[in-house]
């Protein structure tokens, strides 16, 4: 754990969580596993706030969860992302990505501006 | 493969525990696959984790509607903790039932009387309209004139219509029993001032009141007693004092108005033409509805500008005028009772609060531990404020229901306070009082659950798992509780204050002095308008006086025009006294009454000066009169009334000369919530002989006991006269009686409400000091071990607790003296002596006080030192 950790922007939480899951049904712990692969160990989700905002989800009908096996025969509930959740997913990723553009257009300009 | 979808409530929670517990255990099967021991990999995920109970909660908040689910819990909770405590909840439950129960009780009676509307179309514009006669200050309101009320009707500007009633009697008799019902003359336009209609058939109109039409309106009450109910009533003709009166309306069952709620018959007043311009008689009782957006003030205003202006011009004697709201007029003094008696059963229910508060708050320092243990695993402060309130309102709630059953038989008693003014109403348990039971127990719930909430879910975070339950919460604990014993107390001696300044006023107006020997004596009333002509009349009244006196058993008999004790009498009549300047004629007013030689000696009146009227007065052209004292202190003030000369009505060189030949000690003629006015009596048969109203009023002065003698009366009336009905039958013990209702049902409540303010003060001081003992038992038993005596420690707590209830009483006795100024007017104008209820009060409570502290400090001097030092 030498990677430098970093706070996720508020409701970010939520798109990452979507995203994972967009790639197919997937469980609360793999889907930490995922994130923390993914971001090479830079986003590290607690339980304590991984499964709050996974209800969070399923109440506001974005995602769906069923009670299924995994490989090794364990019971674990599954989330799937429901018509609403794609949409809310694209629909996030777009805002996000002109705001990252943005913020990075603004803090790549070169220092002094234009002589 | 899929398992089936989890959806119902309670398989949620084994979901949610599962899915937490897969990923924990996911996370500890990899950490051990990279070489942690398992022990340690726990640990770990643990830390990481955090408290699982923490993060269920937070998914379980995200749920909609999740608050509902946690009260359902907590109320779940909460009812398991109250089966495991079951001496705490029924003394909780016992003590919120009182309060509660007494609260709504007082409220039922209170809404019904004072805030639900009148029977009529939009009451609240209803006012009553009154002469004031009297010369001072106070308002004393005496009926108006007709005369006035055809003034007022015509100039006033203030008011959409006016309409008057004034009194008369009525025998039924042709088509059954001759029979005396309540009756009452009104103008024609009665019916639409007060905007009421007839259950059938219809009201008298104007033009039937002027014309003088012979139609009457009778009420539901005589409609089903008298013709069965039957609606082929309209049309037929009844006799009235032997003339006959077609019967075209029948008002509806909730119908009543002023001056009682048992009129049977409403007659148009049609006036004569001589009423018409007759200021003197004051016989009317005026009602009228206010014009849009004018209050009572200024019609009240306007009116006495106009009366005084018309009676300056019409009529020598300017007087002021007095404007009343009707439901003023109807409620009486019981609107007082009501708002003082709702206010001592809410100082009740504030009692019980505290005294809960206090309990809870004792408890809730026992609880400490368990308290301890939820926060540990993770309930915040917030959730464990709700949990307490939600305990608090289970325990109101449950308060609240065995409250209700209280408050059933206690409106039935609570019923008897409805005035006679008013009308057939009963009070009921529908949802206005419902609803107000409810808010009441939630208000409580509040009031006794918010600070023991607060404290708790303090002191279970700051205690954590530690020992004991002493140290700084402990202290600041006492300081809390000690406050609401001082406050409770005080509360207590405020009620237990006011219940003896009522006590004291109730034993006052028990030995009033009537002016009458009120043992065995019975009255009752005949009509006379067969009797019209006064020789006819002279000889019948004769006769069954002395019919009546030659009854075993009946010691004398005598007749009055009006019996004593009558309340609402507010006739009055002019006088002057002779040798005055004709000016201060204006605004002396007196009673009348006309009695026959024996009615002073059979009533048992008594002599101040002068003579009773005497068999030679009879025959005698000398016009006599007797006066009261208080007619003679206001006119003769220091000096004999006996010789004056006086006369009465409108003056002028015909009216009679009466002089004074006696002045009797005070006879109550007035109810008892009156004040004592001037009277006149005169002899029947002296003077103007054909103006004044019969004596149809029978004292009967008995040796055995008067009920037993009514059936012979009746046959001795009926021996002169068959047709002769006798009515309104009483002794004058029960009129007596009957006119104290309203301060013998105040007094009793209130006595009530303080015994139980005082058993809940005395709980209260009990349980805190009781708790004291147990939290420092250890204390108790190192001082003992250390030489200190068990009367010393008996001395200790003994004190703590009377020095609580001192500072209680102080401030209780501080509250009483403001309080007892709300109280005066039930106090029916007698100042009791503050001094002697204090006295009794404190002395009452100190020992009470001493009773409670008792207990626990004995239990505390007998605390054996081994065993409480081992029990740490």
């Amino acid at each position: 754990m030498t990677s430098p950790k970093c706070d996720l922007p508020q409701g970010t939480l939520d798109l990452l969580i979507l995203k994972t899951v967009a790639l197919g049904p997937v469980h609360g712990y793999a889907i930490a596993q995922r994130l923390q692969q993914i971001s090479r160990d830079v986003v590290q989700v607690p339980g304590g706030s991984l499964y709050p905002a996974l209800h969070r989800l399923e109440n506001r009908k974005l995602l769906v969860a069923e009670w299924g096996q995994t490989e090794t025969g364990r019971d674990a509930k599954f989330y799937r992302l429901t018509r609403r959740g794609r949409a809310h997913l694209e629909a996030g990723s777009a805002s996000w990505q002109r705001l990252s553009e943005t913020v990075g257009l603004i803090l790549g300009m070169a220092e002094g501006g234009p002589r | 493969m899929m398992l089936p979808r989890w959806l119902r409530r309670d398989d949620r929670e084994v979901n949610l525990d599962r899915e937490l517990s897969f990923h924990i255990e996911e996370k500890v099967a990899e950490l051990v696959r990279s070489g942690v021991s398992e022990e340690d990999a726990r640990r770990r995920v643990r830390l990481e984790f955090g408290a699982a109970e923490q993060v269920k909660e937070e998914c379980r908040d995200v749920r909609p509607a999740y608050w509902a689910e946690t009260f359902l819990r907590d109320i779940r909770y909460a009812w398991r903790n109250l089966r495991r405590n079951p001496g705490f909840a029924a003394v909780a439950i016992a003590t919120l039932a009182l309060g509660i129960g007494g609260l709504t009780a007082m409220f039922s009676a209170f809404d019904t009387i004072l805030i639900r509307p009148l029977p009529y179309a939009d009451p609240n514009r209803l006012v009553m309209i009154w002469d004031d006669l009297s010369k001072s200050d106070d308002r004393t309101k005496s009926d108006p004139a007709p005369a006035e009320w055809l003034e007022w009707r015509r100039l006033n500007t203030v008011f959409t219509d006016i309409a008057s009633t004034q009194p008369t009697e009525a025998t039924l008799s042709g088509d059954a029993a001759p029979e005396q019902v309540p009756a009452r003359k009104a103008t024609g336009n009665l019916w639409s001032v007060l905007g009421v209609k007839p259950l059938i058939g219809r009201v008298f109109s104007e033009e039937e009141d002027r014309n003088g039409a012979r139609v009457a309106v009778i009420s539901y009450g005589l409609w089903q007693r008298r013709y069965g109910g039957s609606p082929d009533v309209l049309g037929r003709k009844i006799d009235v004092n032997d003339t006959p009166y077609e019967v075209i309306g029948v008002m509806p069952h909730e119908f009543y108005f002023l001056p009682a709620r048992d009129i049977d018959l409403w007659m148009p007043a049609s006036f004569p033409a001589w009423m018409r311009t007759a200021f003197g008689w004051h016989d009317e009782q005026v009602v009228a509805r206010l014009k849009t957006g004018v209050t009572r003030e200024q019609a009240e205003q306007s009116m006495v500008a106009l009366s005084l202006q018309l009676t300056a011009k019409a009529f020598p004697r300017p007087h002021q005028t007095i404007v009343t709201s009707l439901r003023e007029d109807i409620a009486g003094k019981t609107q007082t009772a009501l708002v003082v008696l709702l206010a001592a059963s809410a100082a009740l229910l504030l009692i019980a609060c505290v005294n809960l508060a206090n309990l809870l708050m004792s408890r809730g320092l026992a609880r400490s531990r368990e308290l301890a243990v939820r926060v540990a695993l993770g309930a915040g402060r917030g959730r464990l404020a709700a949990q307490f309130l939600t305990e608090s309102l289970v325990l109101a709630g449950l308060g609240a229901l065995a409250g209700l059953a209280l408050a059933m038989p206690a409106m039935r008693f609570l019923s008897r306070l409805v005035p006679e003014t008013m009308g057939p109403v009963r009070l009921t348990l529908d949802w206005r009082v419902l609803a107000f039971s409810a808010a009441s127990a939630i208000a409580a719930a509040l009031a006794f659950g918010l600070a023991p909430a607060l404290r708790g879910s303090w002191t279970g975070l700051q205690h954590g798992l530690r020992e004991g339950g002493r140290g700084a919460a402990g202290a600041r604990s006492y300081w809390f509780q000690h406050s609401l014993i001082v406050i409770e107390t005080a509360l207590a001696v405020m009620l237990l204050t006011s219940g003896g300044l009522l006590l004291e006023t109730f034993r006052h107006l028990q030995n009033t002095d009537l002016g009458v020997r009120r043992e065995k004596l019975l009255t009752f009333e005949i009509p006379l308008f067969r009797y019209k002509e006064f020789h006819r009349r002279d000889a019948f009244l004769t006769a069954v006086l002395e019919k009546i006196r030659a009854i075993p058993g009946v010691i004398n008999a005598g007749a009055t025009s009006q019996l004593p004790l009558k309340p609402n009498d507010l006739s009055a009549t002019f006088y002057w006294i002779a040798g005055q300047p004709h000016e201060s004629e204006r605004n002396q007013v007196a009673l009348i009454r006309l009695v026959t030689r024996d009615y002073f000696p059979t009533i048992g009146a008594r002599l101040r000066e002068g003579r009773f009227f005497e068999e030679s007065d009879r025959h005698s052209d000398a016009q006599v009169a007797i006066v009261n004292e208080t007619f003679a202190n206001r006119n003769f003030a220091g000096r004999s009334a006996i010789g004056a000369q006086f006369k009465f009505g409108d003056t002028g060189d015909k009216g009679y000369w009466y002089r004074i030949v006696g002045v009797v000690k005070k006879i109550h003629e007035v109810g008892m919530e009156e004040a004592a006015r001037p009277a006149v009596y005169l002899l029947h048969g002296q003077g103007n002989k054909q103006l004044m109203i019969p004596p149809g009023g029978i004292a009967v002065r008995t040796a055995v006991e008067p009920a037993s003698i009514v059936s012979a009366i009746r046959q001795a009336i009926w021996s002169i006269d068959k047709n002769q009905p006798m009515w309104r039958v009483q002794t004058l013990k029960d009129i007596f009686a009957h006119q104290l209702t309203t301060p013998t049902e105040s007094t009793a409540l209130m006595g009530a409400f303080a015994l139980l303010a005082l058993l809940l003060a005395s709980i209260g001081l009990y349980g805190v000091l009781s708790y004291a003992v147990t939290q420092r038992t250890s204390e108790i038993g190192v001082r003992i071990a250390l030489g200190a005596t068990s009367r010393e420690i008996l001395l200790t707590f003994s004190k703590r607790g009377l020095v609580l209830t001192v500072a209680g009483l102080a401030i209780g006795l501080g509250l009483s003296i403001v309080t007892s100024r709300f109280l005066s007017a039930l106090l029916y104008g007698f100042r009791p002596d503050l001094i002697p209820t204090i006295t009794v009060v404190s002395l009452i409570l100190l020992s009470v006080a001493l009773l409670a502290c008792l207990g626990p400090a004995r239990r505390a001097s007998r605390v054996d030192p081994v065993i409480a030092l081992r029990s740490e």
